[in-house]
């Protein structure tokens, strides 16, 4: 199949890639743009690890063919802590143990990272059912949700303080 | 709901570093997406290769044409099983087990498949697409066989063979009697009997299974990038086949997503990408997508027990007889009767039973070959449990009552079982007499009672977990399979001060760069954060064997701590020799300070671990005389041929009879695996073994049709437990030490599960116990409890 050029906006920098139509976003992103903390768990929107953000929403970048991606603004996990600084979210899941193999995790960060925004108190029931998008072999959950409340309270009380 | 770990700690601390809740060391490339998994590794001019798979479960292999997929453009070869028996040498599984029929496997099978995903050709190509797109192209002629997918009618006359090289599919069959089973029935008031069905399940690693391989023609060296839990096994296998020496290969494993049991063996295709990358001389890589894995990695868990109880009237178990029958799939990557074996040795569980008689059956059939799956005794448990409860059931007793009865206390111990293995240090009864405290049992059970009336069908679940840990070399010598259980590491002080440290077992989530770096820390008296564990690579890290039977804890943490003592003795020599005192026995080390014991309290001196490495490598002349330079510890150390953790489980489900589905409330475990590195990691290890437990009673199957097609592809049809099935855990730790260990460590991480499905599948028998249903079989869908409760009536 013929390559295109494809323009794509990463993490606010502008890349241009060239790819066949039908190569899947989450691939171009690791391979043709090499930032490979998005990650492919199953390639059929099932199990979240590849979630990104897509113009600020969650996305499955494995649903998603990179040619699609013109004209949008995507965000992966690599711009979520800035110069070694994690975000409340991370630093949360890092001291509440919300991550073991790590895999499933940046996938998990991209959802919440949103979902906190427009969601800043939310409650364990909410958080349980937007994260069942998510799958985790690990942790059995509980500790995710204990670090999402975490960092919900922190960000809270970190825009109060503001 | 209740969240909280309640913690049991003496009131004085016995460690300065083990035993802290410490953040992990490894989370912050993992959280920023720096981490790197195997697909996240560059290699430049790498191929990729895609494997064509058998769409029938089991058939004649005719021909193979591979010439339209070699005719597109970017495809650079295609291999079939015949030419990889040119470059490999075959795989047999032939331990000296009375009993157990020998296998053999090729690379890739050359006369026949043997299960619906069996790999049959592999194509290699620029990228992975075209390789796809060629493997559709591979022209394979079939002549479809009839296929064995029950494992009860896979020994029966007449079954199609599984394996064309042995007279029968029973690949496997002990039996084993201790005590006089016969005598005790004779006496025995009643004869409880009892089933217990486990479904096929898989292991569904986050990551799926992927390699890379690269071949120095000029070095004649092979370098192989894989995921996997035991790197030098590995490499000695890998250097085997391919008829290398080990001085040839390195294995060398990045981050692991997810591992539980399914990353241990050499695959077929993981062999195949190598002696390509060698025939080829280019690097070629693999990365299997999800379809593949839930078709042809590993399964586990399809297991059919029947136990037979001789009681009294009052409770007290006189014997047991137990038939165990496992379904193996098609090929043997690890001995037929591994797992149900382990089963059948420990499912007397914490009880005094020492007539205990069983037999043990293996079947091969047309499906995907079994391994050990994170607890490969995950039913245990359930059936000895369930048993208790069957006796109660039939007694009229209080299922607690019963287990008190004929349950282990601290005066049996060390008690030797019917199947010789040494409980010592556990702790059963009071982990069960905590957990009823702490769930409020009796309470709990006046509440279901008035529950029921107003149409609430809750029941209670009691499930005790006596969990297998380590397995010293012991252990494989008595169950007569090739393999040990010791362990290496190596702890260098480096000229700063600071502590680079590896040893042979390898990370996939559990933690491990944190835990050693405290037990060495633990063991040096250094900070943990001057400590870097460096692990997975077969060049860099001592030999040893790898991560698998919860041996993390005994195995890895504590031969790096007994590396670190050694390297503490000679930290203190010199440190002695330069204070200019006779001895090092008033000396010691803490938080990388040299202290020294000034009447009854220690005080530091002017030197520190800075000091004392710039002195070893860099002013050797200032050692103590004949010492040598540097400070460099290798040790090996081979663990108890068992150790024992022990659990108890409690929790409450409610059925909801119109619509069949199960809703678990509260769960309460009381757990204790002794010495703990770091209790935040344990009780993680907690929580995601009794995911995975739950997962597999509620949701997880691997469904085969009758002509041995799998019906369960996509995580659409091989449903994973989610945030919404998994509840929160109360988790009470008693950490009784294990006397014969370093540190008292016991290692779990492997009970979670065991009693996840003791618990569950008991709670759900309760709460149907109205209608006179007992939960015989899994997975407990809401049609499964549906059907049961129609079968009583109940629409």
């Amino acid at each position: 199949m013929a390559k295109v050029p494809v323009q794509l906006r990463i993490n606010q920098e502008d890349y241009q890639v060239f790819v066949e139509p039908r190569k899947l976003l989450s691939d171009v992103i690791r391979e043709d743009v090499g930032l490979t903390g998005t990650h492919v768990g199953c390639e059929h929107g099932e199990c979240g690890a590849c979630t990104i953000l897509w113009d600020a929403r969650p996305a499955r970048s494995c649903l998603l063919f990179a040619v699609q991606a013109e004209g949008h603004e995507i965000t992966t996990i690599e711009a979520v802590s800035h110069d070694g600084q994690l975000s409340p979210l991370q630093q949360a899941f890092h001291e509440e143990h919300g991550l073991q193999c790590g895999f499933c995790t940046p996938g998990i960060i991209m959802t919440f990272e949103s979902y906190l925004k427009d969601h800043p108190n939310p409650s364990e029931a909410e958080i349980r059912d937007v994260l069942s998008g998510n799958l985790c072999r690990c942790t059995g959950y509980q500790n995710i949700v204990c670090a999402i409340k975490k960092a919900a309270s922190m960000i809270t009380t970190g825009l109060q303080k503001g | 709901m209740t969240v909280q770990t309640i913690k049991t700690k003496p009131t004085e601390r016995a460690y300065q570093v083990l035993g802290e809740r410490m953040p992990r060391k490894e989370d912050f490339r993992l959280l920023t997406g720096s981490a790197r998994f195997m697909d996240d590794i560059e290699i430049p001019r790498a191929l990729h290769a895609c494997f064509v798979r058998s769409p029938h479960a089991h058939a004649r292999i005719e021909s193979i044409n591979t010439e339209n997929a070699l005719a597109v453009p970017g495809v650079v070869a295609v291999v079939t099983g015949k030419d990889l028996a040119q470059w490999t040498t075959p795989f047999r599984m032939a331990p000296q087990i009375a009993g157990l029929l020998p296998m053999e496997m090729t690379a890739l099978p050359i006369d026949k498949v043997r299960f619906d995903g069996d790999p049959v050709a592999c194509v290699v190509a620029v990228d992975r697409y075209v390789a796809e797109d060629a493997a559709e192209l591979v022209e394979v002629m079939y002549k479809v066989l009839p296929a064995v997918t029950d494992m009860f009618k896979a020994i029966e006359d007449g079954a199609a063979l599984v394996d064309d090289a042995l007279p029968t599919n029973l690949v496997s069959s002990q039996r084993y009697a201790h005590g006089n089973v016969s005598s005790r029935f004779a006496k025995a008031d009643v004869i409880v009997e009892a089933t217990f069905s486990q479904h096929r399940q898989t292991h569904v690693p986050m990551e799926t299974r992927g390699c890379a391989a690269v071949w120095d023609e000029g070095r004649q060296f092979l370098t192989l990038y894989n995921g996997t839990q035991v790197p030098h096994p590995m490499r000695t296998s890998l250097a085997a086949r391919l008829g290398l020496k080990e001085t040839q290969v390195n294995v060398i494993c990045p981050d692991i997503g997810g591992a539980f049991g399914q990353k241990i063996v050499l695959y077929r295709e993981e062999l195949t990408i190598a002696a390509l990358a060698k025939t080829l001389k280019r690097p070629v890589r693999w990365r299997e997508d999800r379809r593949e894995n839930l078709l042809s990695a590993l399964m586990a868990r399809e297991d059919f027990v029947k136990t037979r109880a001789a009681v009294r009237k009052d409770g007290q178990i006189l014997a047991l007889q137990a038939e165990l029958f496992s379904d193996f799939g098609a090929y043997s990557f690890f001995p037929a009767n591994y797992m149900i074996s382990v089963v059948a040795m420990l499912l007397p569980g914490p009880y005094k039973i020492q007539d205990y008689a069983f037999d043990v059956k293996v079947a091969l059939t047309n499906k995907c070959p079994a391994g050990p799956f994170r607890a490969p005794m995950s039913i245990t448990s359930w059936v000895t449990e369930g048993t208790m409860d069957a006796i109660a059931r039939e007694l009229g007793m209080d299922p607690v009552d019963v287990r008190r009865m004929n349950m282990l206390r601290s005066e049996d111990l060390p008690y030797e079982t019917a199947t010789n293995e040494r409980y010592e240090d556990v702790t059963p009864y009071e982990t069960l007499e905590r957990a009823v405290q702490q769930f409020d049992y009796q309470k709990r059970r006046e509440e279901q009672a008035t529950g029921r009336l107003q149409g609430h069908y809750r029941g209670i679940g009691i499930c005790s977990v006596l969990e297998s840990t380590t397995y010293g070399s012991e252990f494989y010598r008595k169950a007569g399979i090739k393999g040990t259980g010791h362990e290496a590491a190596w702890v260098r002080v480096e000229p700063t001060g600071v502590i680079n440290a590896s040893c042979g077992i390898m990370n996939s989530g559990q933690g491990y760069e944190t835990t050693i770096a405290q037990a060495i820390a633990e063991g040096l008296g250094c900070k943990p954060e001057d400590v870097a564990v460096h692990l997975g690579d077969t060049m860099l890290a001592p030999y040893g064997m790898g991560s698998r039977g919860s041996r993390g804890a005994v195995a890895g943490a504590g031969t790096s701590y007994l590396a670190a003592r050694k390297a503490r003795d000679k930290v203190l020599a010199i440190a002695a020799h330069l204070l200019g005192v006779a001895s090092a026995e008033n000396l010691n080390v803490e938080n990388g300070n040299i202290m020294r014991l000034s009447g009854d309290t220690w005080v530091q001196t002017d030197l520190t671990l800075y000091d004392i490495s710039q002195t070893a490598y860099l002013n050797p002349l200032l050692l103590p005389p004949g010492m040598e330079p540097g400070i460099e510890i290798h040790t090996a150390y081979d663990p108890p041929a068992m150790t024992y953790s022990n659990a108890t489980h409690l929790c409450e489900v409610e059925v909801d009879i119109e619509t069949g589905v199960i809703n678990i409330g509260r769960y309460v475990i009381v757990e204790d695996a002794g010495t703990m590195l770091n209790p935040q990691i344990v009780e993680g290890q907690i929580h995601g073994g009794v995911a995975l437990g739950i997962g597999g009673v509620l949701l997880e199957a691997v469904v085969y049709d009758e002509n041995g097609q799998n019906l369960t592809r996509s995580f659409m049809d091989y449903l994973l437990p989610t945030a919404r099935e998994v509840p929160n855990i109360e988790v009470v730790h008693l950490d009784t030490p294990n006397k014969t260990t370093p540190v008292g460590l016991k290692g779990m991480s492997e009970g979670g599960v065991m009693g996840a499905i003791g618990v569950v599948c008991n709670a759900v028998s309760d709460a149907l116990s109205p209608f006179g249903i007992v939960i015989e079989e899994q997975p407990l869908s809401p049609g499964k409890i549906k059907s049961l409760l129609r079968s009583r009536g109940v629409n």
